[in-house]
């Protein structure tokens, strides 16, 4: 413990520059909104930062709608991570499938071709037909945002597995079964995490505008809430929350990635 | 004279063609006939880019020839086998495996109880001069480090001939210097038929009981030596140095 | 080659999938088409949207094309104007770094949509919230991709124009920047995806004409075909955008830019 709390001391001392940048930049970035907010009039209002923060904090105890803005988090956060999950699996199935076999790949790829340049969200009015106004459409959003992300990766990442590799496990007695779980499976890992970490980033997003076009909850529904009762506090705490958990999100993946992925990284 | 020992691996006629992109027959081998004695260090010696490794390929299963056949123990070779294993010029050991994965991955692939693997592998780790480094990433390690690594990995699925494709090509002259010595000490402690691809003579002389001479491609065999000096050898070594320039002048007649 | 191999296998694999549709629909009757229209219904509608009819949502499929490419296309067009210098001076001028880095950091987690509540309140749901918002999530992707291709310049490059006497702003146009200029390109073409992107979101949640207001007017109208016709045209124009950039790269960026990218 002691040892941590030296070297990110020696950090920070190293970096005493950056550090006072960071300090110089958010208060420069403070003061213009606080002057922008005592300037603000008529219809472009912008709350005071200190106002914004109040209204964050007290938000986590005195529910916004029905709901604190931490059951929000949770009931968009459960969203993210079943259409995440589902579309993680299919999509590394799909996608490694499609790598090692061309034959699967001429069946699959122009089909996807057709629907990859329709972005998700304008499945959002075809959904809500489909699935109702409540989670599952939302859902379905998700899964087909990180889908495409997740397929295209593991087929780059089970197509671009060393040759050589594959000969030396083959020659090493490994049998098709084992070349395919020891060999291209761990090959491709980089390339599949690189897949999740956008695909969590857009399924994020894409949570987050389902939720502002329609719905009865989570943090999206907070900031529409807030732009139709011309709130514009409650506005940016919706998007204080969508911010934070968003870059929990991807700190999330980059140390899961780290843990799994040390093998690929390079020693300098 | 005549090699001693039994026959292990025989090549018949062997040639390979490619089909060019613009359709052309590019002839890499053509008709390479040769045998291979039991615990022999045999190398093939031949310039740079004279189809080494398109042999080495067809000897390890990995490629099949356009014509004759490689037979190892009367049976013919069409696919790879673990009594064949392979050392190859860069690293081929799985990134995503520690020295101690990598080096019992062939016997866990024959399905060999966790305990006994990891025995033999120890032995082979230590005998390659590794100790200490069985739970270190190939990334973590040097060059040299690397290809020991990849020497004990194809001596633990137990081969009865090892085929290594330039493997110190890629090393600094230093460093290449002391894994042809460490090779040898290695290949005297735990005998097996070698069959090593160079294109560095010194390197040939210091490590082969016979050379082949390959020429350019098409690859043919042109001539083939016995080196019967006593080992270690002595890059300096009056006899070496005869032996050196004798191959030299048969490679290259200007000189 | 494999690919031209298996050729048959995508043309079977596509129609299978058009006539399961057909069946589905027309033929079983499992699906309503209010839930999911039959191919031929589909075509049909879009027949009648492309020869200008204005129902269900009171404008031509030209109409909602040209408003949309209109605020698509501004607010793309600043977003590089403005991302792409500020990603190469962030990356090129360390005080620039050092001040803007951490703000960008800051709001970089929040995605662009999600701005969208904000500035229609600000600016209203007309023209304007909707440029900003493309704006916002079109220089994101210009400025991380600007930024990461200067960083890529081989230092070894930077010390040989140091010897020739380079000015710091030589260095910067030509041996910075034809190094960064492949990543740049990926940066436009990024943003442009998610300009479009944007856009249909905007659109579907405050606009009164474009291509997002046709497919939501389709459904609270219950008419599934529209929302598909809407559909496959924002799919195409979006991928007619990116192969355009893609030429219009390729005659600047010339044969170098497409090996490397």
């Amino acid at each position: 413990m002691q040892r941590i709390g030296k070297t990110v001391w020696k950090r920070l001392k190293a970096n005493r520059q950056t550090l006072l940048w960071i300090v110089i930049s958010f208060a420069t970035l403070l003061i213009a909104w606080q002057v922008a907010s005592m300037l603000s009039q008529g219809r472009v209002q912008i709350p005071a930062p200190l106002e914004v923060f109040e209204a964050f904090f007290r938000s986590m105890t005195v529910p916004i709608g029905k709901n604190t803005i931490l059951e929000h988090a949770g009931i968009s956060l459960w969203r993210v991570l079943l259409g995440f999950v589902v579309a993680s699996v299919i999509g590394m199935a799909i996608g490694i499938l499609m790598g090692v076999s061309p034959k699967a790949h001429a069946v699959i790829n122009p089909l996807f071709e057709f629907v990859r340049p329709i972005p998700p969200i304008a499945w959002i009015p075809l959904s809500i037909l489909w699935f109702g106004l409540g989670s599952s459409n939302k859902i379905f959003i998700i899964f087909l945002a990180s889908f495409t992300y997740v397929t295209i990766n593991s087929y780059e990442g089970a197509r671009n597995v060393d040759p050589k590799l594959i000969g030396a496990a083959r020659m090493l007695g490994a049998s098709r079964r084992r070349v395919f779980t020891h060999v291209i499976f761990p090959s491709s890992v980089p390339y599949i995490f690189a897949g999740l970490q956008i695909a969590l980033s857009v399924s994020w997003a894409a949570e987050v505008a389902a939720e502002i076009i329609y719905s009865q909850n989570g943090v999206g529904w907070i900031i529409t809430m807030g732009m139709n009762n011309g709130n514009i506090t409650q506005i940016m705490v919706g998007m204080i929350a969508i911010g934070v958990i968003g870059y929990l999100l991807s700190t999330l993946m980059r140390v899961v990635e780290g843990r799994l992925c040390r093998w690929n990284r390079q020693e300098t | 004279m005549e090699p001693a020992g039994n026959i292990i691996l025989r090549c018949e006629h062997l040639s390979r063609s490619f089909t060019t992109p613009s359709g052309t027959d590019y002839r890499v081998l053509g008709d390479v006939s040769f045998d291979v004695r039991e615990n022999e260090f045999l190398v093939l010696f031949g310039p740079g880019q004279c189809g080494k490794t398109t042999l080495l390929n067809l000897l390890a299963g990995l490629d099949q020839p356009t014509g004759g056949f490689v037979e190892m123990q009367g049976e013919p070779v069409h696919a790879p086998s673990p009594s064949r294993g392979v050392v190859y010029q860069t690293t081929s050991l799985f990134p995503w495996l520690t020295v101690m994965g990598n080096v019992e991955f062939g016997p866990a692939s024959r399905g060999i109880p966790k305990a006994e693997r990891r025995k033999q592998a120890q032995y082979f780790i230590d005998l390659v001069g590794l100790k200490g480094f069985e739970k270190s990433y190939p990334n973590q390690l040097s060059g040299g480090m690397q290809q020991r690594a990849g020497i004990a990995r194809a001596y633990c699925s137990d081969p009865s001939v090892l085929l290594m494709d330039e493997p110190f090509g890629h090393l600094d002259a230093q460093t290449r210097y002391m894994m042809e010595q460490e090779l040898e000490r290695i290949w005297r402690a735990e005998k097996r038929t070698v069959l090593f691809v160079t294109n560095n003579i010194e390197e040939a002389l210091y490590l082969a009981d016979r050379i082949i001479l390959l020429t350019n491609c098409p690859s043919v065999i042109c001539k083939e030596y016995m080196v019967n000096l006593p080992r270690p050898r002595n890059y300096v070594d009056p006899a070496f140095l005869q032996l050196r320039k004798e191959i030299t002048r048969e490679m290259d007649p200007t000189q | 080659m494999k690919r031209k191999k298996y050729l048959w296998l995508s043309i079977v694999s596509v129609l299978c999938v058009l006539v399961l549709w057909e069946l589905v629909t027309d033929v079983l009757r499992l699906m309503p088409s209010y839930m999911l229209p039959s191919p031929l219904e589909v075509c049909k509608a879009f027949a009648y949207k492309v020869s200008g009819g204005v129902n269900p949502d009171g404008a031509s499929l030209w109409t909602h094309i040209a408003t949309s490419l209109k605020i698509a296309l501004g607010g793309y067009l600043a977003g590089v104007v403005i991302g792409v210098p500020l990603g190469i001076a962030m990356a090129w001028y360390k005080k620039v770094d050092l001040f803007v880095k951490p703000l960008f950091d800051l709001l970089r987690p929040i995605p662009p949509l999600a701005w969208i509540p904000l500035m229609i309140l600000w600016f209203g749901i007309g023209y304007g919230a909707k440029v900003v918002i493309i704006f916002i999530s079109s220089m994101i992707a210009c400025v991380v991709n600007s930024y990461a291709g200067i960083k890529q310049t081989r230092q070894v490059h930077i010390w040989v124009a140091k010897t020739f006497a380079a000015t710091n702003l030589q260095i910067l146009f030509r041996v910075a920047l034809p190094t960064a200029r492949p990543m740049i390109l990926t940066g436009l073409k990024t943003s442009l995806g998610s300009a479009w992107m944007a856009l249909v979101a905007a659109e579907l949640l405050a606009s009164t004409s474009g291509l997002g207001y046709m497919i939501q007017m389709a459904r609270q109208m219950g008419r599934a075909d529209i929302i598909v016709v809407g559909m496959i045209v924002i799919g195409l124009i979006g991928a007619a955008l990116s192969s355009l950039l893609d030429l219009l790269t390729s005659r600047i960026g010339g044969k170098k830019t497409k090996r490397r990218g």
